[in-house]
């Protein structure tokens, strides 16, 4: 059976915040609307396992990181972040006007440098604002492995961003912010 | 978490960045902070990170939705595509087309899933022929304009077309507040209706866009989702709700149309069950 208007209007509202969760796992914005796509249609395929007394947000970001760890697994060969999609990123950013570029381009930089496990934990709690409770929903760990990830994120993000961490050879540097 | 802070360490103070921590443990990670400037000190930069994070991921937030994203949506799982008989409409002519609309001709073009409420899904197109007609009128708009003389006198002509329009179509005909969505109220007028009376109220934004909300009795009180078609240059969202049929037409994006759709759903489940 089809999925029901009311399930699509839902689905309709998260759509934002799915974008911008995607744009956190791939840099680059249309591989990152395809993940919000297949996103989309597993979530239509399996609407009737959907819960209506749970928070629909959580049950596709569930998706979402499930159909991204797929997506990784299928294609091996491709790193996380791609460096050239993220270095065209970084220029669209960096024409951007009216931001503090310079941070920008830092932190974009340094937060695709983090592994996925750490990553996502941080951008669920402090973008998405998640609780610990739900983020270990989407990701499936235990709360406590959110608690560390989530502060070993932070402390690896602040570490590329001082500069007291070392990029990799053959990656951008990183521009040091004070 | 309950545990006892000795000294906090990271994981500790980012949980408690992120309001995890509750209770005494809370106070004792505030009262540890006040007393080691530095520890204060990394905290408040994790907090420029988070902000800084959400800054730089927020414009992704608020773009409008790419076409491909909310066509699938709307199409997938489904057989069938979006159904042609309103562009057949527009095609054969506006007026005639809605002389002619009321007719059953309609009914085998539409996907199987629909046919339970048929009933409730004729008169949309309806809605979007009277949009279609009234909405470029620059004298004549409305039947009641509410927008003649100063507010006192426009509040009077509200309670008036509001309960004329009650009168007339036996059912609570509320004017929708959208000015929140930058749409001042027009007025309104009566329509015929294979069934009966409607009602079409004329909202205009600041630049002269317009959108209609056509009102009616369902043909049974089933309630029906929210539904959106876009045809041509108009898109529209109908729903059944409380024993009414609404419609919302204009040409804006379906995500403008979303947000004085949910509007006007809001208010009229607030009018209609004022206990909440």
């Amino acid at each position: 059976m089809p999925a029901n208007d009311v399930f699509r209007q839902q689905l309709l509202g998260v759509i934002p915040r799915l974008r911008r969760y995607a744009r956190s796992l791939v840099f680059d914005s249309t591989s990152a609307d395809d993940l919000v796509q297949s996103t989309l249609e597993r979530a239509l395929a399996h609407w009737h396992q959907f819960d209506q007394r749970r928070d629909l947000l959580v049950w596709v970001l569930s998706i979402a990181h499930n159909a991204h760890l797929d997506q990784r697994r299928r294609d091996s060969r491709m790193s996380v972040v791609d460096p050239e999609r993220a270095s065209a990123e970084q220029d669209a950013i960096a024409a951007d006007p009216g931001v503090d570029v310079a941070l920008r381009l830092d932190l974009i930089n340094a937060l695709s440098r983090l592994s996925a496990e750490q990553r996502e934990p941080l951008i669920l709690v402090s973008v998405e604002q998640l609780t610990y409770a739900e983020c270990a929903e989407v990701l499936r760990i235990p709360v406590g492995t959110v608690m560390s990830r989530v502060s070993r994120g932070r402390a690896a993000l602040r570490q590329w961003l001082d500069g007291s961490a070392r990029p990799a050879a053959g990656q951008r540097g990183l521009r040091r912010v004070v | 978490m309950n545990m006892h802070i000795e000294q906090p360490d990271d994981d500790l103070l980012s949980a408690w960045l992120d309001g995890e921590i509750e209770g005494a443990d809370r106070e004792r990670v505030q009262g540890w902070l006040r007393d080691h400037p530095e520890d204060a000190a990394r905290v408040r930069l994790w907090a420029a990170d988070r902000d800084a994070l959400r800054a730089r991921l927020a414009p992704t937030f608020d773009e409008p939705i790419p076409e491909r994203l909310t066509q699938t949506v709307w199409q997938g799982g489904r057989r069938t595509p979006g159904r042609p008989w309103l562009q057949a409409a527009m095609a054969a002519g506006l007026l005639v087309a809605g002389a002619l609309i009321g007719a059953t001709g309609m009914r085998g073009m539409q996907p199987a899933r629909e046919v339970a409420q048929t009933s409730n899904l004729r008169w949309p197109q309806r809605a979007a022929v009277a949009h279609a007609v009234y909405s470029p009128e620059v004298r004549h708009p409305v039947e009641v304009s509410v927008r003649e003389g100063d507010a006192a006198m426009q509040r009077e002509q509200e309670d008036h077309l509001s309960r004329w329009l009650t009168r007339r179509l036996t059912l609570p005909v509320k004017l929708f507040d959208l000015r929140a969505q930058g749409f001042e109220l027009v007025g309104g007028r009566l329509l015929p209706d294979a069934t009966g009376p409607s009602a079409q109220l004329m909202y205009q934004d600041s630049a002269g866009q317009r959108v209609t909300v056509y009102l009616r009795k369902p043909d049974d009180n089933t309630s029906a989702a929210f539904r959106y078609e876009r045809q041509g240059e108009f898109g529209l969202f109908y729903w059944v709700e409380a024993g009414c049929g609404f419609a919302l037409v204009g040409p804006q994006s379906r995500e403008r149309l979303l947000a004085l759709a949910e509007a006007i759903y809001n208010q009229g489940q607030a009018a209609s069950s004022p206990a909440r």
